[in-house]
């Protein structure tokens, strides 16, 4: 047996390590920042990059593509060569890899502040960097698949299963749902509209969970959980079994996040079943984690990289039951737009993503440098800072979103809402905020106790750039293709094993968007309904700049708490011409779908000016700027010519008159505003926003006519 | 899990949560204002002790002789996960399995694994036909006509024992009491247009003889239910109860020939009753 000699990259491992820690700070400040701006919303300073709206989609960003991104790519590069004793295929795309997803974050750190953004939550980046992101996936598939096919290691490892099928689906994913048409060099609208949109944005936002925040970290659990406490896995068998039905089933998730909404109700209720399916494969992950260590619990008392594991993969077996349950149509009738899904997500985030992070660098950053960690206690310290951090995170938003929800359902003895002031909803969970504010400090203050554990342990080892290693050349190796040995054969076929998890992780998607897409009659037509004039759509364009949906909603459900509050409840083809669709996640304040009529003119203006002003002790942040800033209507054709090319009926040539008719309703708008004694300008950004507001769930008032069937 | 998780601190934790059930006052009708702020500071209390407690037995040394193992328990324990014991582990390990030095066991799936599988399998199954196939479960439009026949039916009830005050019902309030609400319920909503003494700004006077909609109890009643929108003024119906439209009404009235600090300047036609 003639062993071959070659050595490992360690740089690369190092870089994304240095990466993870940078940008998990940066991420979790601002993830601060908001949860502060949100008892205290002066602290946007009346700066409109730091205002909550055009910040958190940075948070949500850098947390997840930035940190937990660049933790999967130190992951994965660590461990992918020794599973299968060979250097990975090319320095030079590692490289570029590593740069160029270093330079999609600036990208996303400088455009998200300025408002460049598409709306859609976690693909907020806007075209330009969508491609960016496909070219760096691309480099990022090849190397990992070159190194695969050059292994010394006849079959490839369930962890490396999990590398695979994140590659696949993520790549799926972000193309599926970054279908856009340019309109100037960072402005698109989506190719998709109102219903359609949400569902393939729901698929994918869904399935960004699974894919990118689930999978690779499986991936990484089987390779590090075994190797910290040297024990072997569990159950062959278990991994087989519930990585095929995670990803079959996970792909058909994402419309529990539309239930009681627009969507049509056979495609809500495969969103919730298949949620319900999913408890079993998210378990099977957990069990075999938590089954490893089997034998090693005594040092689980001791080791805290043990401790920080544990608890990861306890947090993500709270994490998946909880999420079918909150996809149950009953509770989510009380959980969704509430902080209850805050405290979901962050359980799984906090709990899944960051603890497993925080133990894989205690493990990996000392073998790096050759010595031991500088400090177990300190970094045991850690371990119940974030753990305490984590307990008054979920708790907070647990208990603030059930409040809430059940204050928005109440009704009294007369059958009217006992709170009709949306107001009194909210102040009441302040408290609340503020307890989760401080869970977050918390937790980020183990962070850095972590990275100063961390540098200290490297300022007293030595770095081993390249790790030399030996091992025999790979072997053709003839697994008989018989019951009971099929998955075997297919682990020492990978090209094979990609294709087939390609295929499926297809069908679930096929399956629920060919019919929405394909079929007239999922969404009714409603005569009344009509584009946006080019006022509004400009008004439009300025709501998604600051990101208005982040804290509102623009779907009224139909429950008779919501139409007593808001009016009709929303109808699918109210939604025909929104692209992107604006339906929201989450009401922080009021839903505004049916916003428009209910107040004057001047109403908006003096609100947008100073939100308390007309709704004392609210926690919107003032908007001075839009009533400075002249709205830019040299983009006003651009747009006019995009959204007709995706199917909303402008008539040809109105792009040369639209700019004139969007100056004669600015006009009328402020004339209004004049006769109220507001001394307001028709150039200004105000008036296309209070256009578009005026304008929100109006159509279906016109004549009064309901959808036909 | 076991030594992980003391199952005493589990229960402080749960005995705390089932508690504080009763903390969610929302149901209830009005309650204190800072009310939350209590719970909030329960809760803290709760998670600092179950946190303090869970330390304290992480910190604590394990008693060397160990509990004595109940056979039953045992029994329905294996019976319930079909798992090879640590001792017999070498049966199961996989020969050929080793990357990177990571050994694979070949545990069988537990049995509660796989019946948990089935059972949202059949779940699934089932929901999907009861909802869709048969058609026997309400989808989102029948649930909200059933909600809404329900509250269609206690309304008219309420309207006919006269508890539901409309605008042809309602009677003008002179009690102080009523008037005081008037007033609080003016202070908190009205005085952004109408000024703190109804003497108008964006809004118009409320203190003098003139009216645009027409004055009287009922006239006023009706424009604080529906609003005039598009000169400004909101439609209350969905913010205050008819008792409140009632006392706010009849609080207007009352600030008649009031001397307001800055008057604007009369809107409408002279009102006579």
């Amino acid at each position: 047996m003639e062993l071959e000699k070659f050595s490992y990259d360690n740089k690369i491992v190092r870089n994304f390590a240095f990466a993870t820690m940078l940008w998990g700070v940066v991420g979790m400040l601002v993830g601060l920042l908001i949860a502060t701006q949100l008892f205290a919303p002066e602290l946007n300073f009346s700066i409109p990059f730091l205002t909550f709206g055009r910040i958190r989609p940075l948070h949500t960003n850098a947390v997840i593509f930035a940190f937990v991104g660049n933790a999967i790519f130190m992951g994965i590069y660590y461990s992918l060569p020794r599973l299968l004793k060979t250097p990975m295929y090319s320095k030079l795309l590692s490289a570029i890899h590593f740069w160029g997803w270093q330079l999609i974050i600036v990208a996303a750190a400088i455009t998200l502040p300025l408002g460049i953004t598409t709306s859609k939550e976690y693909a907020e980046l806007e075209w330009p960097i969508d491609i960016a992101i496909t070219l760096v996936w691309v480099v990022f598939g090849i190397n990992m698949i070159g190194t695969i096919l050059k292994r010394r290691e006849s079959h490839i490892y369930v962890a490396i299963w999990f590398y695979i099928a994140t590659w696949v689906t993520v790549a799926v994913l972000h193309i599926v749902n970054s279908f856009e048409i340019p309109v100037t060099f960072l402005k698109s609208y989506s190719l998709y509209a109102g219903v359609q949109d949400a569902l393939v944005q729901w698929w994918y936002g869904h399935n960004a969970v699974a894919f990118f925040l689930t999978t690779p970290y499986l991936g990484l659990m089987y390779y590090y959980l075994p190797k910290a406490a040297n024990r072997p896995v569990y159950s062959y068998r278990l991994s087989i079994l519930h990585f095929w039905t995670l990803i079959f089933i996970y792909i058909w998730a994402g419309p529990h996040h539309l239930l009681y909404s627009a969507l049509p109700d056979w495609a809500q209720s495969l969103g919730t079943v298949f949620s319900v399916m999913l408890i079993a494969p998210s378990w099977g992950g957990m069990i075999n984690g938590l089954l490893t260590l089997r034998g090693a619990w005594d040092r689980v008392r001791q080791d805290p990289i043990l401790k920080f594991m544990v608890v990861a993969v306890t947090a993500y077996g709270m994490a998946t039951f909880e999420g079918p349950t909150l996809s149950l149509k009953n509770v989510n009738a009380i959980a969704h737009f509430t902080d209850w899904i805050i405290a979901h997500v962050h359980v799984g985030a906090l709990g899944w993503n960051g603890f497993l992070t925080f133990g894989i660098l205690y493990w990996l950053i000392p073998k790096l440098w050759r010595t031991n960690l500088y400090s177990v206690k300190m970094a045991n310290v850690h371990f119940w800072i974030g753990f305490l951090g984590i307990v008054f995170y979920a708790l907070s938003m647990w208990f603030s979103g059930i409040t809430q929800s059940l204050m928005w359902k109440q009704f009294n003895d007369l059958g009217t809402l006992q709170y009709p002031n949306f107001l009194e909803t909210v102040l009441q969970i302040v408290p609340m905020y503020i307890i989760r504010a401080t869970g977050g400090t918390l937790y980020l203050t183990g962070v850095v106790l972590m990275i100063y554990n961390l540098v200290k342990t490297i300022k007293q080892g030595s770095f081993l750039a390249e790790e030399t290693a030996e091992a025999p050349a790979l072997h053709p190796f003839k697994d008989p293709f018989k019951k009971g040995t099929r998955h075997r054969w297919l682990e020492g076929k990978p090209v094979y094993f990609t294709i087939a998890s390609l295929i499926v992780i297809l069908i679930g998607g096929i399956v629920e968007f060919v019919p929405t897409f394909l079929i007239k009659s999922n969404i009714p037509t409603i005569a009344s309904v009509k584009p946006y004039t080019p006022l509004e759509l400009q008004g439009r364009d300025i709501y998604i700049r600051e990101a208005c949906n982040s804290c509102h909603s623009q779907l009224v459900r139909p429950f008779r708490s919501e139409t007593e509050r808001y009016g009709e409840y929303s109808k699918a083809g109210e939604y025909v011409y929104d692209h992107p669709f604006l339906w929201g996640s989450k009401r922080t304040g009021p839903d505004l779908h049916r916003v428009g009529g209910k107040y004057p003119n001047s109403w908006h203006y003096l609100h947008m000016e100073n939100p308390r002003s007309m709704s004392p002790g609210s926690l919107m942040p003032p908007y001075p700027w839009l009533l400075e800033n002249d709205l830019n209507t040299s983009t006003t054709a651009a747009k006019i010519n995009a959204l007709r090319k995706i199917g909303v009926p402008y008539p040809e040539g109105y792009e040369d008159i639209a700019n004139d008719e969007l100056v004669k309703q600015a006009d009328a708008i402020a004339l209004d505003l004049q006769k109220n004694g507001i001394p307001a300008e028709p150039q200004k950004e105000i008036i296309a926003l209070i256009a578009y507001l005026q304008r929100l769930g109006t159509d279906i008032k016109v004549n009064n006519q309901t959808a036909q069937k | 899990m076991k030594n992980m998780l003391n199952s005493f601190s589990i229960k402080v934790l749960f005995a705390a949560l089932s508690l504080s059930g009763y903390l969610f006052a929302a149901g209830e009708a009005d309650y204190p204002e800072n009310y939350y702020d209590k719970v909030a500071i329960f809760l803290v209390a709760v998670i600092i002790l179950a946190f303090l407690a869970l330390a304290y037995f992480e910190g604590r040394q394990k008693p060397a002789a160990e509990k004595k193992k109940s056979v039953l328990w045992e029994k329905i324990k294996q019976y319930l996960t079909r798992s090879t014991p640590i001792e017999k582990e070498n049966e199961i390990l996989l020969v050929d399995h080793n990357y990177d030095g990571i050994r694979e066991l070949d545990n069988r799936i537990p049995p509660w694994f796989s019946g948990l599988f089935y059972v949202t399998i059949l779940f699934s199954v089932w929901y999907m036909i009861y909802y869709h196939v048969v058609d026997a479960g309400p989808l989102q439009e029948q649930e909200y006509a059933e909600e809404v026949r329900i509250a269609e039916i206690k309304k008219a009830e309420l309207v006919k024992s006269g508890a539901l005050i409309n605008e042809e019902t309602v009677t003008l309030l002179t009690d102080v009491a009523d008037l005081n609400e008037g007033k609080e319920i003016f202070t908190k909503n009205c005085v952004a247009c109408h000024a703190a003494d109804g003497g108008g700004l964006v809004g118009p006077n409320l203190t003098d003889d003139y009216w645009i909609h027409g004055g009287g109890i009922k006239n006023v009643f009706k424009v604080i239910k529906y609003g005039v929108t598009n000169k400004g003024m909101l439609a209350w119906q969905n913010q205050l109860n008819p008792k409140q439209m009632q006392a706010v009404a009849s609080y207007v009235i009352s600030l008649h020939g009031t001397k307001p600090a800055n008057p604007k300047a009369p809107e409408g036609d002279i009102w006579k009753e």
